[in-house]
């Protein structure tokens, strides 16, 4: 077992051309596993090809186990990434694949077993001989998830690993990811949904813009998102009467109707979606369709930042 | 197994795979044919002719091409696509790397286009010329290959940067300035055939030819291989089809 080493990033700024990637970001990963969550665009996958060294910071010093990722050959020893890129060499087989990353390590004689074993974590032990090109995207992942366990690092960094996994994979690759984190390694996990995260990670860094817009216990985090006013969209049978009744819920702060369609805004979404059946079946309404009209996870980031 | 040996038989097995070393059969014919062509030029010695295909033909277009094909796959088509981070993180040597892929490189384009520039030759009823058309192609070739490694380690658009390279660099420069010639992997292929031959029209003054001309490529090759090591160092991985 490994034991994790800090990653320490400070005033980094990238930018590519005019576009301002990250800017003057400061964060640190330890032991256990983080969760990286933020919009498309915010920024995650260039910080983790900044830590991990493939990308260089235009500003500030990113240092992986005290050294420099893009210049230390010892660095490049205990850190693994798994890119949220579907390429991989599709003409060579998984175990190929994993057992080549073993071999570039210098685990020699040790790799054909380590190998087996990345494979086995990954559930790819019965394709293991088949050719890459031919794996779903979720297959890819798993084998790319195995050929960075290979060398047992203790830096370990996912861009959103989760990618193309079915559900039940899904389970099995959150499971050993926590696994990981709990032996001690340190494991940063991107993502963009919430949900996904909460359940990886107990601390939770937020990025939004380039910037870090929130950082901590993954509580914490989560009712910073969801304590937002929001506004939910109801098409019901009897709106009016729907309507009237909803306001005197304590969790609905507001409501327009239009036609067959109501507009309920609220600062309690938990609240409210344990009210609305039971009014509607006090009132007599069909509902037809509940769905909220602000909920986008761009919505949400950006809330945070105001 | 050592680090050199991991490195080209993943870059053989790929980069190189069987059904891209398949695609190299077609400059490799078409050397052949051009050994064929020899036959057709009138008013010359079968060893005139041949050297006069062999300038435009095998050391004009068919090396060039057939070690582009592979110069890129070994290297700069792994940067495009995404997949070069598998080898790159990882503890081994920037000049490890380099020589690995140049080293597969120049096992599949080497034999494969000495082997079909040797034979053209004996097509064209040289077969005394086969041993220096070999010799000098395989030498062109590893130059080459070096020259393309390191242009994949250079640009992203490396096929585009490769062709210029060779089309204006070797085509245009390199006939008129004899500086440019000297360190052209084309140009000096050409005069080490030229030399080893005993063909006196390839050869160009200010040119080394013969063996010297072959050294002159293994030095052109190690430069270009360590620039390309120390270009490595500063690569900058974004991603796929960025």
């Amino acid at each position: 077992m490994s034991a994790g080493a800090r990653v320490q990033v400070d005033n980094v700024s990238a930018w590519f051309g005019q576009k301002v990637a990250l800017s003057e970001l400061t964060v640190e990963f330890g032991p256990g596993v983080t969760g990286l969550l933020g919009p498309n665009g915010a920024g995650k996958t260039t910080l983790l090809r900044i830590v991990t060294g493939l990308l260089p910071a235009s500003r500030g010093a990113v240092r992986v186990a005290g050294g420099d990722p893009r210049q230390d050959a010892t660095v490049r020893r205990v850190v693994a990434l798994v890119p949220e890129d579907e390429a991989v060499p599709g003409p060579l087989t998984a175990r190929q694949l994993v057992r080549y990353r073993a071999d570039l390590n210098g685990l020699g004689h040790g790799g054909i077993a380590a190998a087996d074993r990345a494979l086995d974590q990954v559930g790819l032990t019965g394709v293991a001989d088949r050719r890459l090109e031919g794996f779903s995207k979720g297959m890819r992942q798993r084998a790319k998830v195995a050929a960075a366990l290979v060398s047992d690092p203790q830096v370990l960094v996912l861009d959103e690993p989760l990618n193309g996994a079915d559900p039940v994979q899904r389970v099995k690759l959150i499971a050993l990811f926590r696994r990981l984190g709990d032996d001690g390694r340190t494991v940063i996990v991107s993502s963009h949904v919430l949900h996904e995260v909460e359940r990886l990670a107990e601390r939770i860094v937020v990025l939004v813009n380039g910037r870090l817009a929130a950082e901590g216990d993954r509580r914490a985090i989560r009712d910073a998102m969801v304590g937002r006013p929001r506004r939910v969209l109801v098409r019901a049978s009897t709106p009016r009467a729907l309507g009237a009744a909803l306001v005197a819920q304590e969790a609905v702060t507001g409501v327009t109707v239009d036609g067959d369609v109501l507009t309920v805004a609220t600062a309690r979404a938990g609240d409210l979606a344990l009210a609305l059946p039971r009014v509607a079946r006090q009132v007599g309404a069909r509902l037809r369709e509940v769905r909220p009209l602000d909920e986008s996870l761009e919505s949400i980031f950006r809330d945070l930042v105001r | 197994m050592t680090t050199q040996l991991i490195l080209v038989r993943y870059a053989l097995r790929a980069c190189l795979p069987a059904r891209r070393r398949l695609g190299l059969l077609l400059p490799a014919v078409g050397a052949v044919l051009f050994g064929l062509l020899a036959h057709a030029v009138e008013g010359a010695s079968r060893a005139e002719a041949f050297a006069e295909v062999a300038s435009a033909g095998l050391f004009g277009i068919i090396l060039p091409i057939g070690a582009l094909v592979v110069g890129d796959a070994v290297l700069g088509a792994e940067v495009r696509t995404g997949t070069f981070h598998f080898t790159w993180l990882s503890p081994v040597s920037r000049v490890g790397i380099v020589v690995g892929r140049w080293l597969a490189g120049t096992i599949v384009a080497g034999a494969t286009l000495s082997t079909a520039c040797a034979l053209a030759a004996v097509v064209a009823g040289v077969p005394r010329a086969a041993p220096a058309m070999a010799a000098s192609v395989l030498a062109g070739t590893a130059a080459y290959i070096a020259v393309f490694v390191l242009v994949g380690a250079a640009t992203r658009r490396a096929v585009v940067w490769s062709l210029g390279v060779v089309v204006l660099g070797e085509r245009l420069l390199g006939a008129a300035l004899d500086g440019v010639a000297q360190l052209s992997p084309g140009w000096l292929a050409r005069a080490a055939y030229g030399g080893l031959s005993g063909a006196g029209e390839l050869l160009r003054a200010g040119v080394p030819f013969g063996w010297a001309a072959v050294w002159r490529l293994a030095l052109v090759a190690a430069v270009a291989l360590a620039v390309a090591a120390r270009r490595l160092q500063s690569l900058r991985l974004s991603g796929q089809g960025e």
